[in-house]
């Protein structure tokens, strides 16, 4: 390849930044698109992402997978898009999006002549370092970043700032995207990266801090990591990829609820909604209780819960339900598109039509059989927003 | 900060070790000299005497010297075990009101294990306190990894009352694999086999780049030299009867003159093939004159004898085998723990099982303490690059009325959490109830009971509204903590325990200021 390619992304309000870097990178480095040429894996891209104050921010970028898609004659345009590319955008550093964060908060930065510091390393020490994202136009003040070199910062407001970005980070993740490893990854490659987890976080490491607040999130971590590791394992082992991998675990029912990225074994077992419960227990030395409770397995409630106020046009609450929803489930995919259909109509209330196309958009980026937010996309291309509240209500109905 | 120390709590002898200014580690002696502190306390009449002090307690009273008080923590009085050591104990066990085994004392008092258990810690405390002449409050205390949440927060409660705050509770053997230097070494694949007085422990432990694994961890909690020695004191009850005439079964001090003969020569049938066991006064005759006892006994005899127990061996083996999917040739070294392992026998069933020459350590009683130290020192951070990865021992279960639902499954890696959603079933419900078990079977009689838990101040709301998340999370040290919160709000609820296995935290609190006071 003679010369890199160059990407466009223009954002013209701060807004649409914040969802390009929040929502619409993946694992806050993976940028989906499509191009109109072709490309390789492996392949140096550059990103020009421009901002609202006119700022161009050059970020580096490696191409991870590159898909020809189909072309449709009948398509008016048929050059446009022919491949999908699924490009790492190495040079987007925490650095990088301080200082975007920076710019949108309205201080607008003096130029620095010189190159800004080398920024943090990838999250994963065994990864190869990439060369950092440079600002063209404007760089931000040169405010070094706290060296986190193969460890944790001295300093422990920044320890807790690390761990509490990294636990929101891997909340969102599939659990082998929390163990950094591919879906089909052998044995050994998935108690590597649970090794490499637990070696990085382990509450057992910060306990000379004699700090509760970072032993907490430290201990979150790791608890994280070890579920995923569990789940993983077991996974492997239901897959008929390995005999046994660690300890023998019997995982009991409803244990992969929420894990919809592992489920694919048929080893699932949902459960229905309403779960009664039998009267009358034989607890030994212990009275029975008095059913006074139904168990939910899986978000159904929820669901069910929030489409309810979507159906009465309350989509603020609905949100949050939602919201609350996927602390507990985070990687259920209805949930999460539906989260952001939710998120989509309450921008639309608001005149932000823009965000809620982005909004719907990424709904049905998580779940392709999100049907709400393909016809409401639809219903936003024909009318104007004030006549399809009504249409939008009946959709949940 | 106050001094740490790293406590090797046995069921029938304790050792205490702490790391040097040097970095070495070192037994503490008791004030009688020896480096293990016999797990004893005697109930005088002028108050509790603790360790060597304690063995007069076994000639002169018997039912009121409490030996093996480990194996009592946390236990309920139903558990058949237990049946079965009320029976050959010669000290009286008695049921708590919430179903735990407690000690009778005369006059109608009564005592919990974990009580016993502090008199112990409270003396090792004082030696640690008398060694580096500053204040001791911290232990790495460990405890056999098959330990289930009620014993290891009875654990927990007996440091308390003793006035330490437990850094962490070890498993003995990770401990052991610890103290044998297994961080400093290759990668390996251990099994550890830990015969102590009152249990016998099998761990596999994986050291793979400074991190230990404990992959399977299985056991008998009541095979120890203390039952051999009772088989030993059996045949030699049953000698006196056939040869003497005279039945001592119901003298408790001559039986205990007995046991005492039997364990010594027991010890000294590891090294030699022929001993006897001589006691010049066993009981006074009723003409006056003392019966003089003498056997000779030789060590194939002893192993005859034995046997039986022996042959347990085995099982708990295969069994942590088959938990971590392992074959026989893949464990690369093979541990002997715990003074038993001393036995000639032992060391060749073991080494039958396991298809390996066990390795010997020179200190089998001490390692374990001496793990529990290098412990202190790697949370303390002197120690880099180790990390102990610890597995669930036993699963957990919540129900509600019904049958037990598995909510943590057995062999997770800790720490871990999961949770349970509960709605609501009835219009403006203010609480709701669950049980919460240890175990693995559906059917609530085959689990351990933990505790029974109520959540309070539910928000009225209609039937199904209000949903409620209970969250379990099995922490580092194996025990569980739990926590609710309404879903859709987030908000924190309050969580109320009605029932629960071992002392409750005010009793916990009373007795240590109780023990303060006393000393």
């Amino acid at each position: 390849m003679a010369s890199a390619r160059t990407l466009h992304v223009r954002c013209t309000t701060w807004e649409q930044v914040e969802v390009f870097h929040t929502r619409k990178l993946r694992r806050g480095k993976l940028l989906s698109m499509k191009v109109p040429f072709r490309c390789d894996p492996g392949a140096e891209v550059t990103l020009n992402l421009e901002l609202p104050n006119q700022v161009v921010i050059v970020i580096a970028g490696v191409v991870q997978k590159s898909s020809s898609v189909e072309v449709d004659p009948t398509l008016a345009k048929p050059d446009a898009g022919k491949t999908w590319l699924e490009v790492e955008l190495v040079g987007f550093t925490d650095d990088v999006v301080a200082r975007i964060r920076k710019m949108a908060a309205g201080e607008v930065a003096p130029p620095a002549a010189e190159p800004p510091p080398m920024p943090a390393p990838a999250s994963r020490p065994s990864r190869p370092s990439y060369p950092p994202g440079e600002l063209r136009v404007a760089s931000a003040v040169a405010r070094a970043a706290e060296a986190q070199v193969d460890g944790l910062p001295d300093d422990e407001r920044a320890v807790f700032q690390y761990l509490t970005a990294e636990l929101r980070r891997l909340r969102t993740l599939a659990v082998h995207e929390v163990l950094d490893v591919p879906r089909d990854a052998d044995t050994d490659a998935i108690r590597r990266g649970w090794m490499d987890l637990v070696r990085r976080h382990h509450p057992d490491l910060v306990a000379r801090r004699n700090a509760p607040a970072i032993t907490h999130l430290a201990e979150e971590l790791t608890i994280l990591a070890n579920r995923a590791y569990d789940r993983l394992r077991v996974a492997m082992v239901a897959e008929g990829r390995a005999t046994a991998v660690g300890p023998v675990l019997a995982p009991p029912p409803g244990w992969l609820v929420g894990f919809d990225d592992i489920s694919s074994t048929g080893s699932i077992v949902r459960s229905k909604i309403a779960q009664t419960l039998q009267n009358g227990g034989n607890a030994p030395q212990v009275e029975a209780i008095a059913p006074q409770v139904t168990q939910i397995h899986g978000g159904e409630a929820f669901e069910l819960r929030a489409r309810a106020m979507l159906g009465d046009g309350d989509a603020d609450n609905a949100q949050e339900v939602l919201a609350a929803a996927l602390c507990v489930y985070p990687r259920s995919r209805p949930l999460r598109s539906l989260y952001y259909v939710a998120s989509a109509i309450s921008a639309l209330s608001k005149g932000e039509r823009m965000l809620a196309t982005s909004q719907l958009e990424t709904a049905l980026a998580h779940h392709e059989q999100c049907t709400e937010a393909a016809a409401i996309l639809e219903l936003m291309r024909r009318t104007n927003v004030a006549v399809i509240a009504d249409e939008m209500r009946r959709l949940f109905r | 900060m106050s001094r740490a120390v790293g406590i090797d709590l046995g069921t029938s002898n304790s050792v205490v070790a702490v790391i040097d200014k040097d970095g070495v580690p070192r037994i503490l002696t008791t004030a009688e000299g020896g480096t293990t502190m016999p797990s004893l306390v005697w109930f005088s009449p002028d108050g509790p005497v603790v360790g060597e002090l304690a063995r007069a307690g076994l000639d002169y009273s018997p039912d009121l010297t409490i030996f093996g008080a480990k194996r009592l923590l946390g236990r309920r009085f139903d558990h058949p075990e237990i049946r079965r050591l009320a029976r050959i104990l010669p000290f009286e066990l008695i049921e708590a009101p919430n179903g735990d085994t407690w000690i009778s004392l005369s006059a109608g008092r009564s005592i919990s294990p974990e009580e016993v258990c502090a008199l112990i810690l409270r003396e090792i405390r004082r030696m640690a306190e008398a060694y580096f002449g500053e204040p001791v409050t911290r232990a790495v205390i460990t405890i056999p990894a098959w330990y289930d949440a009620a014993q290891r927060q009875a654990t927990k409660d007996a440091a308390q009352i003793a006035g330490l705050t437990v850094l962490r509770l070890l498993s003995e053997p990770t401990a052991a694999s610890l103290g044998h230097g297994a961080h400093r070494g290759a990668d390996r694949k251990y099994l550890v086999c830990d015969l102590g007085g009152g249990t016998f422990d099998v761990a596999a432990v994986d050291v793979e780049a400074g991190i230990f694994e404990v992959l399977a961890t299985t056991g008998d909690a009541f095979l120890g030299g203390d039952d051999i020695d009772r088989i030993v004191v059996d045949n030699l009850v049953r000698d006196v009867r056939s040869g003497r005439g005279f039945d001592i079964t119901n003298d408790t001090v001559a039986v205990e003159r007995l046991r005492l003969a039997a364990q010594f020569t027991k010890h000294e049938l590891s090294d030699v093939s022929v001993s006897k066991i001589y006691l010049p006064e066993l009981v006074q005759l009723p003409s006056g004159r003392p019966l003089e006892y003498d056997k000779p006994l030789n060590r194939s005899e002893l192993e005859q004898w034995a046997d039986p127990l022996i042959r347990r061996i085995e099982a708990p083996i295969r069994e942590a085998l088959r938990r971590c999917g392992r074959k026989r040739g893949d464990i690369e070294e093979v541990l002997l723990v715990g003074g038993m392992t001393r036995m000639p026998a032992v060391q060749r069933e073991i080494a039958r099982v396991t298809g390996r020459e066990p390795e010997v350590i020179p200190n089998p009683e001490e390692v374990v303490a001496v793990g529990a130290a290098l412990e202190v020192a790697r949370l303390e951070g002197t120690i880099e690059g180790v990390l102990l990865i610890d597995v669930a021992a036993r699963g957990l279960a919540v129900s509600i009325g019904g049958d037990c639902e598995q909510v943590i499954a057995q062999s997770s890696v800790v720490p871990t959490r999961e949770h349970r959603v509960f709605a609501t079933r009835h219009d403006d419900q203010l609480r709701l109830e669950f049980d919460v078990w240890e175990g693995e079977s559906p059917d609530p009689s085959q689990n351990r009971h933990l505790g029974r838990y109520a959540v309070l101040d539910l928000p009225p709301a209609a039937a199904g509204d209000v949903l409620v998340l209970v969250e379990m999370t099995i922490d580092t040290d194996g025990t569980v903590r739990f926590g609710a919160s309404e879903l859709v709000s987030g908000e924190r609820l309050q969580l109320e325990q009605l029932f629960h296995a071992g002392l409750a935290r005010t009793d916990v609190l009373r007795l240590q200021r109780q023990l303060e006071h006393a000393s």
